[in-house]
């Protein structure tokens, strides 16, 4: 009996160890999968034409040219695209955690309606309008072309709310109910004493609602599209729809008396728009990551 | 304690409404918020069934019934569309949907930290890029002169453009969606993992089960409760196809098998001249049908938990 468990566990750790390696090498595929296009568009957009053509799947710097960038730069708007999108990250992430925190707390304590409030949020989980009242609606309230429409209509989400409403139950009440005691009302325990206490939640959820206005596109490319109001992603897309065009319509004759590698732009481009994320993710990671096992701690 | 409960049950609902006052006060911008952005637009079930007149706006524009919504069904490019998000979203749940939880389980068997910590920074990062930024990087590795051409090209292949290949856009859809997203929605079912209790492991391995049968046994079985709530939440979400990634990805020649509800309602908005209340019917009917989906889903995610998806 003990014989054939010894024999056992020694089969099945040499099993371990081939089902391992299987494992890790599907994991260093994928981990190599995701690496390689990013790679590959910051090698471009540092290529000359002359060297992205010869070598477009380049994986190892062929040269060094700075003109992608200086093309990039010439074309203008890139300076102002990003001061919209900053403004709009900031005064939307600051706006929509107000908001959504204050709603978080009254929803964790006991008042009359609390249901029928808690329920009218929760339906717009369920239902929307779509797009075009959306839309009409912008118009009609005159936001078109107005920076502060992007800011305002996000921000909010019920998931988050919900959330951090549970989160808010969580905490011992009876340090809200000292305050109470000491005449404090609602609005001061709540700025004085719940939020600090969520720290961390507000930081995780602060994240989420920054990247989301950093990476909004849809609304931004309907209401903002006058020149100098566009953010970074309407910018991208923008620029890219140009230089489509210019290798299309002046075909060779352009980009070779300019010295312009188009995909190499495109690529310039790209890289400006994501290096913030890139930059700051990987120290932030833990922080995204608690913000989804918040949510499915819920579920 | 006690005696604060007794004493606002004893309160006239006047007093307690005055009680709560300040409590109204912090929860009425986010009132505002939600009339504004999310109910006022409801007046599109308003516009469905009406003529939309610019100068009379949603309320004064003339009722015409049901004619919005029959001619739904009289529109080969809607029937198109609505075969289409429904083809794309069924095979995204085959698809898409075992993809994490199999990195999990992957990610699970890691054993150093750091290379676990390195490993799962990079899964997840492409989450944090829009659509717009990941298709154009995309777009580049895919195009005629990209990388996975040029690697074709070496093992003696024809060049093909993949992107604009009818045969190739949808395949292309899922996988370049679990490109993206399998990293993030993994970590969910990691944190499943996390919560099963680890004795479980000891007894099975004096038990002499492998490390395959424990994944199998204990991990799987462990997390069987996420993964058939995330499974209903994806089928309440059906009538999503994902608009982001095809609106950014789709180009004229594969519009057949790329146009979903969503693309063809901004397509048929944003143009020059649109027809408002047939746009927002075809919304409507999406919407609709998501209801219904998203309510039959919390209904079977309430049988099985105890709790709805929503609180």
């Amino acid at each position: 009996m003990t014989r054939t468990n010894i024999h056992n566990n020694v089969y099945s750790r040499r099993r371990v160890s081939w089902g391992h390696t299987v494992i890790m090498i599907v994991l260093t595929v994928w981990f190599i999968l995701i690496v390689i296009p990013f790679w590959n568009a910051i090698m471009l957009s540092f290529m000359s034409q002359g060297e992205g053509t010869r070598h477009p799947a380049a994986l190892i710097p062929y040269g060094f040219t700075l003109e992608n960038y200086k093309n990039l730069i010439a074309r203008g708007g890139l300076g102002l695209a990003y001061q919209n999108t900053i403004l709009i990250s900031a005064l939307g992430t600051a706006y929509g955690m107000l908001i959504s925190t204050m709603m978080a707390y009254a929803f964790s304590q006991r008042f009359p309606g609390k249901r029928f409030f808690l329920l009218m949020m929760i339906f717009t989980m369920y239902f929307g309008g779509g797009v075009v009242p959306m839309y009409l609606l912008i118009k009609t309230l005159g936001l078109i072309n107005n920076l502060s429409c992007i800011i305002l209509m996000g921000g909010v989400s019920s998931f988050n709310i919900i959330i951090m409403k549970n989160s808010f139950e969580n905490t011992p009440q009876a340090l809200g109910e000292a305050a109470r005691i000491d005449g404090a009302n609602d609005i001061r325990i709540f700025f004085q004493i719940m939020l600090p206490l969520q720290a961390p939640l507000l930081a995780t959820f602060s994240l989420f609602t920054a990247v989301g206005y950093w990476n909004e596109w849809f609304w931004s490319t309907l209401v903002l599209n006058k020149q100098g109001l566009q953010p970074l992603m309407v910018y991208l897309r923008s620029i890219v729809n140009t230089i489509d065009e210019e290798t299309t319509h002046f075909s060779s004759a352009m980009t070779t008396r300019a010295n312009v590698f188009p995909m190499g732009v495109r690529m310039c481009a790209v890289v400006m728009t994501m290096l913030p994320i890139m930059c700051v993710y990987p120290f932030l990671q833990r922080y995204f990551v608690k913000g989804i096992t918040i949510g499915s701690v819920k579920m | 304690m006690m005696t604060g409960t007794l004493k606002t049950r004893q309160m006239s609902l006047g007093n307690r409404i005055w009680q709560a006052r300040y409590l109204y006060l912090l929860l009425l911008p986010g009132l505002i918020w939600f009339v504004i952005w999310c109910y006022i637009p409801m007046d599109g079930v308003l516009l469905a069934f009406k003529k939309y007149n610019a100068k009379l706006g949603v309320f004064g524009s003339q009722w015409v019934g049901m004619t919005n919504f029959r001619r739904i069904f009289i529109t080969p490019a809607a029937i198109q569309a609505i075969k289409n998000t429904l083809q794309i979203s069924l095979t995204r749940l085959m698809v898409e949907f075992p993809v994490p939880i199999i990195l999990a389980l992957f990610v699970n068997e890691i054993r150093g930290r750091r290379t676990k910590k390195i490993l799962q920074t990079v899964f997840t990062f492409p989450h944090f890029l829009s659509w717009v930024v990941v298709s154009l990087i995309l777009s580049n590795f895919l195009s005629a002169s990209g990388l996975i051409n040029t690697v074709l090209e070496s093992f003696g292949f024809q060049k093909v453009n993949i992107l604009a290949t009818v045969s190739f856009f949808r395949p292309l859809l899922y996988m370049t969606s679990n490109w993206k997203e399998a990293g993030w929605s993994s970590i969910i079912y990691l944190a499943a993992i996390t919560s099963i209790d680890p004795a479980l492991y000891e007894a099975a391995q004096i038990d002499g089960a492998s490390r395959f049968q424990q994944a199998l046994y204990i991990t799987l079985t462990g997390i069987r409760e996420t993964i058939v709530l995330l499974l209903i939440l994806a089928v309440g979400g059906m009538m999503n196809a994902g608009f982001d990634q095809i609106f950014n990805m789709q180009n004229g020649g594969v519009k057949q098998v790329s146009q979903i509800i969503d693309t063809y309602v901004y397509e048929i908005t944003f143009q020059a001249a649109p027809n408002y209340g047939f746009s927002a019917a075809v919304g409507i009917f999406k919407s609709g049908i998501n209801l219904i989906l998203m309510l039959a889903a919390n209904f079977v995610a309430k049988r099985i938990s105890g709790t709805g998806l929503f609180g």
